[in-house]
């Protein structure tokens, strides 16, 4: 889980616990020029978010083990230089409240999944600058 | 001497014992072993397997790569997996893409020959896959299976049917939803869903016309879990039916609170005040999704309901209520006499006040 950071690369940090998902999502990412960095449940996300430096953008799943996307999402808008970073959720369905809550708590945006590739770039697009 | 012959005999047994002891050891040791060494040969199998495939699956989704390694007969149901979780992962037009890739390992030839002959776990592979590639020239087998008694491949036989052509499907899967009390409800949730709102609403909404009651109360329930705003103009006039099945008009009341149509608010009302005490039940509970700062003084009336239920119901209709905010809640409760109104409605006052603290937990620093 330690974190190099590539000179150049915007870095993302992606909280999501399923393994086919999460492999998915480095793939698309990494080819679009991105260093990803990646949390497979809630206690390593909380935990990169502690020591990493603010990424430039934050993948996260609603529903991660030990910690929700829903808590974490509070504990990384209190940290002041993570403050300004997007955050997208991820979530396995479209439950409103989730979304609503996601949303009031201060997330940028969210996708459902199963997503469309081009939806996630889209969506991307809209906080970050295309990666080199 | 007797002794002597008889001592022989017992230390031979014995000695026999011992050996057919350590030989049953040996062999269980042995077995173990090679079990093991399978076992590990397996998932590094199937290691290397999903090393090769993972990421030529993802790239497949952006273009089409250029040449495709083949796959080893007893890598085939790993693959087929690893295919359909990436489908399920994925929608639009990248869907498309992956299924191109079946097509050129030949793989589609085989889930065919799975669907028409392959043991339950194959066959069942089959269906799905079949489904996502939209082959239709597998619809009669799927029809078929669509009706077999096991619960598993039926539903999902029908769910393949709607991937592949949802308007020729729907018509002919509504009355195995209809009586297939097996199947689970959140899969015929998600295939209603896969099929598209205004079908569905028009092939359940027909149906519930036509059906007897307790059918007719199913599929109106299943409209209300989808929403369905459309199905509302063809199950209204069974209201007007007389006698009315009791069971029909709760799943109708449920079916108006998911929906929240403002014309169906004057029928809701009206059934908070029924004698049967599960109408009263639904009728509360859509209020409490469609209600207006008005029907707080009918949902207050219901705190003091003979049944439990209903008395639970209202409370948390009340706090649900559109109009109803975390300090009107407070204020209400205190204004309520000390007894059972304050004591069913204290929970929600106290959940919306949790529910705003969880907006902003803390949680401990790592």
């Amino acid at each position: 889980m330690s974190v190099t950071h590539q000179p150049g690369k915007p870095t993302l940090l992606m909280a999501e616990d399923e393994e086919d998902t999460a492999s998915l999502l480095r793939f698309l990412l990494e080819r679009s020029g991105y260093q990803v960095v990646h949390a497979p449940d809630g206690k390593q996300a909380q935990q990169l978010i502690d020591t990493m430096p603010a990424p430039s953008l934050v993948l996260l799943d609603i529903m991660l083990p030990h910690i929700s996307g829903l808590q974490l999402l509070p504990y990384i808008r209190k940290k002041p230089e993570w403050k300004q970073v997007p955050i997208i959720m991820l979530t396995a369905d479209s439950s409103e409240h989730d979304i609503e809550q996601a949303l009031a708590s201060g997330a940028n945006d969210y996708m459902v999944k199963p997503f469309n590739p081009r939806e996630l770039s889209a969506r991307l697009s809209r906080f970050l600058k295309p990666a080199v | 001497m007797a002794d002597t012959a008889l001592s022989t005999s017992i230390d031979n047994i014995a000695w026999l014992a011992t050996l057919i002891l350590h030989a049953l050891i040996l062999v269980l040791l042995s077995s173990t072993l090679i079990i093991r060494h399978l076992r590990l040969a397996t998932d590094r199998r199937r290691k290397a397997m999903v090393g090769v495939w993972r990421p030529i699956l993802a790239e497949s989704l952006i273009e089409a790569p250029a040449s495709l390694p083949s796959i080893h007969p007893r890598n085939r149901v790993l693959f087929l997996y690893l295919w359909n979780h990436l489908q399920e992962s994925i929608k639009g037009e990248s869907s498309e893409k992956l299924c191109a890739i079946i097509r050129r390992t030949g793989m589609d030839a085989v889930v065919r020959q799975y669907l028409a002959k392959g043991a339950m776990r194959q066959q069942l592979l089959a269906i799905v896959t079949l489904g996502h590639l939209k082959d239709a020239s597998v619809w009669t087998q799927l029809a078929e299976l669509a009706h077999a008694d096991n619960a598993f491949l039926s539903i999902e036989a029908a769910r393949a049917l709607v991937r592949i052509d949802a308007p020729r499907a729907i018509p002919a899967l509504v009355p195995l939803i209809a009586q297939r009390a097996d199947w689970s409800p959140l899969k015929v949730l998600a295939i209603l869903q896969d099929a598209g709102g205004e079908l569905v609403a028009r092939a359940l909404g027909e149906a519930a016309q036509h059906a007897p009651p307790l059918i007719a109360a199913r599929l109106i329930r299943f409209l209300a879990s989808i929403r369905s705003h459309r199905a509302l103009p063809l199950v209204r006039p069974l209201l007007g039916r007389d006698p009315l099945h009791e069971d029909v008009l709760a799943s109708c009341l449920a079916l108006f609170g998911q929906c929240s149509d403002p014309r169906d608010l004057p029928v809701v009302r009206q059934y908070t005040a029924h004698p049967t005490w599960f109408i009263r039940l639904q009728a509360a509970t859509a209020l409490g999704k469609m209600g207006v700062e008005e029907d707080a003084a009918i949902l207050i009336g219901l705190l003091n309901d003979p049944h439990w239920w209903v008395r639970y119901r209202a409370a948390e209709a009340l706090s649900m209520l559109p109009t109803m905010t975390d300090d009107k809640l407070s204020l209400l409760v205190q204004t309520l006499p000390p007894g059972e109104e304050r004591r069913v409605l204290t929970p929600f006052v106290a959940k919306r006040i949790e529910a705003a603290l969880a907006a902003s937990p803390s949680i401990p620093a790592a």
